[in-house]
């Protein structure tokens, strides 16, 4: 069991290190062996319980971002918007990544030459 | 015979059975291809088509394959004796269910990890979609009715339990706020949740609660006022966003899940208790016929069709590489066999270990089939709770402990079967244009609710042993269903399907059989509620399997023909080219 390079104290056994500053070494070095047991504890819990859900939170993020999508495209298209204040300056965002969208909607190509595609 | 002989006895042949068996089926009937570009590759979107760690996918797959029903059959089925039970599940888990969990995962990975439902239209017929959704419909019915007796019986018989089960839901909804607003690591508030709960299993013993009262004030049995209980709460809980409730309840479950498997086990292996149940029970006259019946009783504890639905429907979407799917999917089969495993344990073993007369005590248990049958949950809570006495936790807080066990998982069932027949119920009215149906949750999830209410609050003599046969059957038929399409897969790429058509002919023989027996007990009966609600549902379930076994007989005998037409074709070509293919 090695401690940090030059520090003394962390080494147990090291030559001159006294008896108490050794037991704090050790005590640190268990302690961050424990933090390191918890943190890899912590990823396969959420490896094993938590990411299996991923897919269902990550499809409904998706959809509410589709809705505003579609919020914007309509602005665009000149379609009466209710929320057209907040919608408006999303409008650049929105070409941006408008590609993915319809592609993912089922159309290859947008249809619009000036807008995308 | 000692409870730990047994247990490492089908440990050893599960062990087995995944050395050779599995290696079979994957290089002679499914012949995984490691090179095969998986769909998590192939169509990978970081939302649903996700390459992942086996060991993971594994995790996944067995946590939402596991749940009540692989205990509660086997803790009914040992009414006719341990050895037939236990027969049942370790060679059902061998040789059907492996074949059946692994194959459903390979023709999916094979399909663009489609569900079997659609792959069954591909590979079989249009019609086969039909008959699927149709099939999957009574399942989740009976689910639903089902595990609504299960938890109201529960409940009824333990009121201990109510308090740390109601405390569940704020629990869990407080841990799935926790994770999602501050995007911490789930397992410091789940493993606070959990003890929060068994501190509530102790405070229970204290304030235990009933629904006397109100069952009084409005002249209702308790048992029915429970069932209307759950199922407003179904009713709601099933409408919430997924990550709101479902999830973080499904945190809580899992590591229940692996405690009382942990208890159990342990249990067993410190307690030596003897099996106090006779190896085959000599069961009175009158009683159900052991033969058929054994074997839709046990149902999930064996082979379960709606594996086949989370083999297609998710796991294939997680596959790393095609070889993972033997480990995957049969390793995952034999988790629920374990599970049915110790079901049959508790039931024999634990529920008598502190008793002076254990085999008297048994037999007062099993008596007849309505005694078997209507107490095979407390029997169920009572085992677990002796061999958790072995480890020093009392038989009181111990029977609770299992019967939270078994009220979260069929709570966490009934959510997501709820969900479920919603979605059918939908689909069916969009094909039959009720478009009020099919557009609003409210009305589909109430129209999806009324014929699992009306089962589970049937009056009079139709006991829970019976309900729970007819969850069986639709189950075997959804697993016929299944193995049917693995087996003309199998077929047209030029392997012996006869590994899948045995448990197939097995399967669907026993289950029509038992359809029919039960057709003719309900049509027969007295009870006007058998003859003109249980005999109809019956006979439609049996229709079904009729049509299950056309379709299949149908399939595979074009399958052959086409095998046998591509073969003299594949030989003219060898001819000609100078080259053979041995696939």
């Amino acid at each position: 069991m090695t401690g940090e390079p030059g520090v003394p104290g962390r080494s147990r056994g090291r030559p001159g290190a006294t008896g108490a500053v050794g037991a704090v070494g050790t005590a640190r070095s268990v302690a961050a062996k424990l933090r390191r047991a918890w943190r890899r504890a912590e990823e396969l819990f959420d490896a094993v319980f938590t990411a299996r859900w991923g897919p269902s939170a990550r499809r409904a993020a998706r959809d509410q971002a589709d809705t505003l999508r579609a919020l914007v495209l309509l602005e665009t298209l000149g379609v009466d918007n209710p929320v057209r204040y907040e919608t408006l300056e999303l409008i650049p965002y929105l070409v941006a990544d408008l590609h993915e969208w319809h592609r993912r909607m089922g159309k290859e190509e947008f249809g619009d030459p000036g807008v995308c595609c | 015979m000692p409870a730990v002989i047994v247990l490492l006895v089908v440990l050893a042949i599960y062990a087995l059975g995944y050395r050779y068996y599995s290696s079979y089926l994957a290089r002679r009937v499914y012949a995984l291809d490691p090179a095969y570009v998986t769909p998590a590759h192939r169509y990978s979107d970081g939302v649903d088509f996700v390459p992942t760690n086996k060991h993971i996918v594994f995790a996944h797959h067995f946590i939402s394959i596991a749940g009540a029903a692989p205990i509660v059959g086997p803790a009914i089925a040992v009414f006719w004796g341990w050895l037939p039970a236990l027969l049942w599940v370790v060679l059902g888990t061998v040789f059907a269910a492996g074949a059946h969990d692994f194959g459903a995962l390979v023709v999916s990975l094979r399909h663009k990890a489609r569900s079997i439902g659609t792959v069954a239209r591909d590979v079989i017929s249009t019609r086969a979609r039909t008959l699927f959704l149709l099939i999957i419909y009574f399942l989740v019915t009976m689910v639903n009715a089902v595990f609504a007796v299960v938890i109201a019986t529960l409940l009824v018989n333990n009121p201990e339990a109510v308090l740390p089960v109601l405390l569940t839901i704020p629990l869990a909804i407080g841990v799935g706020q926790y994770v999602y607003r501050k995007r911490t690591a789930a397992l410091l508030p789940s493993l606070l949740a959990l003890v929060i709960v068994y501190s509530a299993i102790w405070l229970g013993q204290h304030v235990p609660i009933t629904v006397d009262p109100i069952a009084n004030a409005v002249g209702l049995q308790p048992m029915t006022v429970w069932i209307l209980l759950i199922f407003a709460y179904t009713f709601f809980a099933s409408r919430l966003p997924v990550w709101v409730l479902l999830q973080p309840r499904d945190y809580i479950n899992q590591q229940q899940m692996v405690l009382a498997l942990l208890v159990i086990m342990l249990g067993v292996l410190i307690g030596w208790n003897t099996i106090a149940a006779p190896a085959v029970h000599d069961v009175p006259e009158g009683s159900p016929p052991w033969f058929p019946l054994l074997f839709i009783t046990i149902a999930c504890g064996a082979v379960s069709g709606f594996h086949s639905l989370v083999s297609s429907g998710t796991t294939a979407k997680q596959l790393n590489k095609e070889s993972d799917a033997r480990y995957v999917g049969y390793l995952g089969s034999l988790g629920e066999g374990t599970l049915a495993l110790c079901s049959i344990l508790a039931a024999t073993a634990g529920v008598v270990a502190l008793s002076a007369t254990p085999a008297a005590d048994w037999q007062a248990r099993y008596a007849d089939w309505e005694t078997a049958s209507d107490g095979a949950l407390g029997t169920f809570t009572e085992g677990v709770a002796g061999f958790a006495n072995n480890l020093g936790v009392p038989v009181a807080i111990g029977t609770v402990f299992a019967a939270v066990v078994v009220i979260s998982f069929a709570a966490t069932s009934l959510d997501t079967a709820v969900r479920l027949q919603r979605y059918i119920v939908q689909e069916i009215a969009e094909m039959v244009g009720l478009r009020a149906v099919a557009r609003n949750l409210t009305l589909a999830t109430a129209v999806a609710l009324s014929l699992p209410i009306i089962l589970a609050l049937l009056p009079g003599d139709f006991a829970f042993g019976t309900l729970w046969q007819l969850f069986g059957t639709t189950n075997q038929l959804t697993a016929g269903l299944a193995l049917a399409v693995i087996a003309v897969w199998v077929t047209r790429r030029r392997r012996n399907p006869i590994v899948i058509l045995i448990p197939l002919v097995f399967l669907v023989t026993m289950t029509s059989w038992a359809l029919l027996i039960q057709l003719h007990e309900f049509a027969t009966s007295a009870d006007p509620l058998e003859v003109f609600l249980l005999a109809p549902l019956d006979a439609i379930i049996f229709l079904l399997a009729v049509w299950l076994i056309i379709e299949a007989a149908v399939a595979l005998r074009r399958a052959w023909a086409a095998r046998a037409v591509e073969a003299d074709a594949g030989e003219e070509s060898a001819v000609r080219s100078g080259e053979h293919d041995d696939r």
